[in-house]
């Protein structure tokens, strides 16, 4: 399905401004540059798309400014089209390089701007490149808060975790929260993966060493993170499954280390997003590329307490 | 409309807007914790790093006891560190206090502002004025216990990762401003609890192999120890 000429033109005209600017894209590291080829192929979408159930998306690693994060943000304004999510969560490095008001408008306010006017609301979570003032951004909804959760509906629960500077503080509140739920979904969210066959950073073992007995013995069922910029569903460990969803807007092509074992499933020849739904006691997933082509797809059931 | 749950116990809130007494309290925070390591009364020394349980809680402290020199050379940042608390509190009020939606536009005058005022305020700060000369060795000295553990290879590369930038280039010194296309470094749950604890708005951060000490309000370097991180891990 394609997008109303109206949101191509926008997308268009978003295009053209990003690239007429010239931005500070210091703090990004850019291993490849995609190329500047409009996204092609219809979109292409395995979602159940059920009323009632709670749709929403992840993005990782995508505040550049570049044309391909418009792009991408072109596929997730066409998805809406059709699958009317209204949460967005990201999982860090929101914006690369400066953070004048001039960059949060570049970076996210205008790709993104056919969701934001649509209603659909960003929870951030921050990255190594994001600064602690984003916390007070009110297109973030933070809430002035590092860490915080969201509660979308009655059995979901959303933990949004800060790891660039895991306080012991936040890791008390986290099991406080954790064990107070008793909600049948709880899903996290952060920038470090704990499980990444990313080339470039990999898993981090000081926070899988402190967070997985958090998650195991709570029963978190998913967890999604960014930092390598690729698109892997990780084998679930130890009963969870695990996204990295750093593919959002700057791209590290032929990055994931095949030989790593942890790979499900696994995309770095393009940017992409997830989309979502939960129904129940199941998560539909797809992983949709830059050009409209889901990549991955799935479903998944929620974990249930050991007694 | 999807409303974030307000976490229910106080973890990670600026000190913006909050009341003296709140100030007060982080700062006997921060004090208690440093008494900690002076070994008060609370909380007990944790085991040392040899003696820890495989089955040790992941958020305690793994790295000590401290002997009692350590722990009276640790003492010594109370004052600095008490000092820049405070100054950082009144400043951080002389400002109109920022929303919690924030536009962007407020939020960048805001953080150039206090940027300012601290740097204004700091104009004779030293190096050495929080990370004193008798606590410095002392850091160093516990950092290169917790790199040179059984994870200390792994901890270094999660804090170089991103961060292969030479200091003495980027010309930080106390006072200066965070180079804003600089990414943060990653700190590891066990250095952090490896270090002295601080308050809200005041980070430990490396750059290269520098030690800083980071208002991340202002964006501005409290104070640094150059060479903290050992050449070689693990």
């Amino acid at each position: 399905m394609r997008p109303p000429p109206s949101s191509l033109v926008l997308l268009a005209l978003l295009v053209v401004v990003a690239g007429g600017l010239g931005l500070d894209r210091g703090g990004g590291v850019r291993d490849i540059a995609l190329d500047a080829q409009p996204p092609a192929a219809p979109l292409s979408v395995a979602l159940p798309n059920r009323d009632g159930s709670f749709k929403f998306a992840v993005l990782g690693d995508f505040g550049t400014g570049d044309r391909p994060q418009y792009q991408l943000a072109g596929q997730m304004a066409a998805l809406r089209g059709r699958f009317k999510f209204d949460t967005v969560v990201t999982v860090g490095d929101n914006l690369y390089g400066g953070e004048r008001p001039q960059d949060f408008k570049v970076k996210f306010e205008l790709p993104y701007k056919p969701l934001l006017d649509a209603g659909v609301k960003f929870y951030a979570s921050l990255g190594n490149h994001d600064a602690r003032e984003q916390r007070y951004y009110k297109l973030f909804n933070m809430g002035g808060e590092l860490y915080y959760t969201l509660t979308p509906s009655p059995d979901i629960r959303l933990f949004i975790l800060e790891t660039t500077y895991p306080t012991p503080e936040q890791f008390v509140w986290l099991e406080k929260e954790l064990k107070g739920s008793n909600h049948k979904w709880k899903i996290a969210f952060f920038h470090h993966a704990m499980y990444s066959s990313g080339g470039r950073h990999g898993s981090d073992l000081g926070l899988r060493k402190v967070l997985e007995p958090l998650f195991v013995n709570y029963n978190v069922s998913v967890v999604l993170s960014g930092h390598d910029h690729v698109y892997e569903r990780v084998k679930p460990q130890k009963g969870i499954t695990y996204f990295v969803v750093g593919s959002g807007g700057e791209l590290r092509a032929g990055n994931l280390d095949r030989a790593s074992g942890l790979t499900a499933k696994g995309f770095d020849a393009d940017l992409a997003f997830l989309a979502a739904e939960i129904s129940g006691d199941q998560l539909h997933y797809n992983a949709i590329s830059r050009t409209g082509e889901t990549v991955d797809s799935g479903v998944l059931s929620r974990r249930t307490p050991t007694p | 409309m999807l409303y974030p749950d307000l976490p229910t116990i106080v973890p990670s809130r600026s000190t913006r807007g909050i009341t003296s007494t709140a100030v007060i309290a982080l700062v006997v925070t921060a004090l208690l914790a440093l008494n900690a390591c002076a070994g008060g009364d609370i909380p007990p020394s944790p085991p040392a790093t040899a003696a820890s349980p495989v089955s040790a809680p992941a958020t305690e402290r793994v790295v000590g006891p401290l002997s009692a020199a350590d722990a009276e050379a640790l003492a010594t940042m109370h004052d600095g560190l008490k000092a820049y608390i405070e100054l950082h509190s009144t400043l951080e009020r002389s400002l109109p206090p920022l929303p919690k939606d924030a536009s962007p536009e407020q939020i960048d005058k805001n953080q150039r502002a206090f940027e300012s005022l601290i740097r204004h305020a700091r104009t004779t700060a030293r190096r050495g004025d929080i990370f004193t000369p008798a606590a410095r060795p002392v850091i160093v000295r516990l950092l290169a216990t917790v790199f040179g553990g059984p994870e200390g290879r792994q901890l270094k590369a999660s804090i170089m990762d991103e961060n292969p930038v030479n200091p003495v280039e980027l010309k930080l010194a106390v006072n200066s401003r965070y180079p804003d296309t600089v990414p943060l470094t990653t700190i590891p749950p066990l250095v952090l609890q490896t270090l002295p604890k601080l308050t809200e708005d005041l980070e430990y951060r490396f750059v290269g192999d520098w030690l800083i000490l980071l208002d991340t309000h202002a964006h501005v370097i409290a104070d640094f120890i150059d060479n903290a991180l050992p050449k070689y891990a693990g």
